[in-house]
């Protein structure tokens, strides 16, 4: 079962050194046991990654209350460019940073972006490789369904 | 909590538009004015325009303006236009030799020689052009990729061209498949052609003697092609490709306008006959890309041999480079291209007047021996940054100059007092393109 | 004899789409330079359809190029 090893790794994902913060975020461990976590691996060059800011947006903004997390996870090789982009779009859910695309090695990434979506108990539940807007009502109503668990 | 976007915020302002934007739900609520509306709109779609500017020394000259624009579809498709227009003017080449006297002809729409306001007469030495060649062009097409799954896409599209004694109408399909996490992409297309020709002053019957102006009316032509394409990602920095294409033409596949000089020993024109190619064409080829990335830069280089049933084969090698500034906001991009084909088996620059058992001839200079040259250098820079960081964002300007020289290769020794003229000239031509890309 | 190179690159195409290419590649996540325009396989806009255009009425040799595969292979 990919429970524990997803979890695990999230946890050892969240708490490696060298994996940088956002300023101000609460400490990590907190802010996922019990939540509904929405992983996604994005980059800069990556059109369709760049099509889905503004709905995981619009995501973040309607379920965080709920108990939906966020988390960008950024493949730039060149910090720059993401930095450049971030400068432009400053979204307010969880940026993390893998330049070296070591996590995406770990989660076996087969396409960008690649949205990860892990229920309260930190079972990956749906994952979608690509994103196309036709598909943002369906991935909202699986979070909704995640969120209804307890 | 507060979900709705705070207005006076630029960020909120665009996320809000990029929301509604991709909202299925048609109740937008936003009222927008027209300008916002338009905005949007145009947002979408990326578009690229140019117009480039073509001469040739002495001859044809051309202003075509291009605009293409595409739109990627909310289902993970894409919707692709282009529209150009042409406007050429200037010499054309008949297909009659120089001669060291003066030769009169009729422009096309002639129905005789008598008819003094159709004639152009061409001074001894040069080489023979109707100085009235002028056309104007209008094409189009449309492309449309939808998503049959993740990894398999089909492409349909249709093309069109119409000028005053042409007309052609293109329909073409395709499917790719990508393997190997997309880093393998195969693909197969196949497209049909049909063109309805209405020459001005009517086709002339073929190989027919020029004086005679036998001339009937329409014409048409078809082709069928078939391309099989295989794209591969070799390494983080480089992309290779490969294309086999398989093209078939039939029907009237004869340039109307075109002669073959009548030379006798003396090397005197005797006369003019029209010029009358095999109704089918069978053409392959085979085309290879590679192309090397760096962050400053690029470079490619683009292979392509093509052979066909009329005795044409030809060989072409392209290479461009690409260099960006430090901030990588301008770019020089040098580019060369070299270019040889053989002649059609049927390939006259003029005949002897017993040459009657002769059913093919023609020429016309596309169809001789002959290898050119191009050398372009192209600069761009970035106006706006549409997007940040990599990939298909913001707005370009650029500019591109390109230097076109054909050499032909000099066919077999004319008779008599022919040996002192130069009866291959070289063409040379000049394009100057400006474009912005939106 | 030309016919004959032409005939032989056919088959080794042909023969490399049935062996595969599974060795050669990189992973989705390495695609920043293969996504940028000047390295796709159409990456040259409006410049390609210009000349193509400008060879086909000076040449008798025309096309050969395609389109897909490549780029950022994102989706």
């Amino acid at each position: 079962m990919r429970r524990i090893r997803e979890f695990g790794l999230l946890f050892a994902f969240a708490c490696a050194p060298g994996v940088c913060a956002q300023a101000g975020q609460p400490s990590e461990l907190d802010v996922l046991r019990g939540r509904v976590v929405y992983l996604d691996f994005w980059a800069s060059w990556c059109e369709p990654c760049r099509r889905s800011f503004p709905w995981m947006q619009q995501l973040k903004r309607s379920y965080e209350a709920q108990g939906l997390t966020v988390i960008a996870v950024n493949l730039d090789r060149d910090r720059a460019d993401a930095e450049s982009f971030l400068r432009r779009f400053k979204p307010d859910f969880q940026i993390r940073f893998d330049p070296t695309g070591q996590w995406a090695e770990q989660f076996e990434l087969r396409g960008m972006p690649t949205s990860i979506v892990i229920d309260r108990r930190g079972v990956v539940r749906f994952t979608h490789v690509g994103f196309r807007t036709d598909d943002g009502p369906a991935y909202t109503r699986q979070v909704e369904e995640l969120l209804a668990e307890h | 909590m507060q979900l709705g976007p705070d207005p006076s915020s630029v960020r909120r302002r665009l996320i809000a538009a990029s929301c509604a934007l991709l909202s299925s739900s048609a109740a937008r609520g936003e009222q927008g004015s027209v300008t916002d509306k338009i905005g949007r709109m145009v947002e979408d779609w990326k578009i690229q325009s140019a117009l480039a500017y073509y001469r040739e020394d002495g001859r044809i000259q051309a202003i075509e303006p291009v605009i293409s624009a595409v739109r990627d579809l909310s289902d993970g498709g894409r919707l692709t236009l282009n529209f150009t227009f042409d406007s050429l003017s200037g010499s054309s080449p008949n297909g009659a030799l120089p001669n060291h006297n003066p030769q009169t002809f009729a422009s096309p729409s002639a129905r005789s020689l008598a008819a003094a306001r159709h004639l152009y007469t061409v001074a001894p030495g040069r080489l023979p052009v109707d100085p009235n060649y002028s056309d104007a062009r209008v094409a189009g097409g449309v492309d449309w990729t939808l998503p049959l799954s993740r990894l398999t896409r089909l492409s349909v599209g249709g093309k069109f061209s119409y000028e005053d004694d042409f007309y052609s109408a293109t329909a073409n399909a395709g499917v790719e498949h990508d393997f190997n996490d997309k880093n393998t992409t195969v693909s197969l297309s196949v497209s049909s052609e049909n063109d309805f020709l209405q020459p001005i002053g009517g086709a002339p019957t073929p190989r027919s003697d020029y004086a005679l102006f036998e001339k009937g009316g329409h014409e048409t032509k078809r082709g069928q092609g078939l391309l099989l394409g295989l794209t591969q990602v070799m390494t983080r920095n480089w992309l290779s490709e490969v294309n086999l294409s398989l093209d078939r033409f039939s029907g009237y596949l004869t340039d109307p306008y075109k002669l073959v000089s009548v030379i006798d020993g003396a090397g005197d024109p005797v006369g003019y006959v029209y010029e009358n190619r095999p109704d089918s064409r069978t053409r392959r080829s085979v085309y290879l890309e590679n192309r090397v990335g760096w962050t400053r830069a690029s470079a490619g280089l683009a292979l392509r041999y093509m052979t066909d049933t009329w005795g044409i084969h030809s060989d072409t090698a392209q290479l461009r480079l690409r260099w960006w500034n430090a901030g990588r906001d301008q770019y020089f991009e040098p580019s060369v291209r070299w270019y040889r084909q053989s002649a059609a088996d049927f390939y006259r620059p003029w005949i002897a007047p017993n040459a009657a058992q002769e059913t093919y001839l023609s020429a016309d200079s596309r169809l001789a021996a002959f290898h050119a040259l191009t050398y372009g250098l192209k600069y761009g820079i970035k106006l706006t940054d549409r997007l940040g960081g990599f990939g298909r964002g913001g707005t370009e300007f650029n500019v591109r100059l390109e230097y076109y020289q054909q050499t032909i290769q000099n066919g077999p020794a004319a008779p008599g007092a022919l040996q002192g003229l130069d009866l291959y000239p070289s063409l040379k031509a000049v394009l100057l393109q400006i474009g912005f890309d939106y | 004899m030309r016919r004959k190179c032409i005939l032989l690159c056919e088959v080794l195409v042909l023969c490399s789409l049935t062996v595969g290419c599974s060795s050669l590649g990189v992973k989705p996540w390495q695609r920043e330079l293969l996504s940028r325009q000047d390295m796709q396989p159409d990456g040259n806009g409006l410049d390609d359809a210009i000349d193509d255009h400008m060879y086909f009425s000076k040449e008798a040799s025309s096309g050969g190029r395609s389109f897909g595969g490549g780029g950022c292979g994102c989706n």
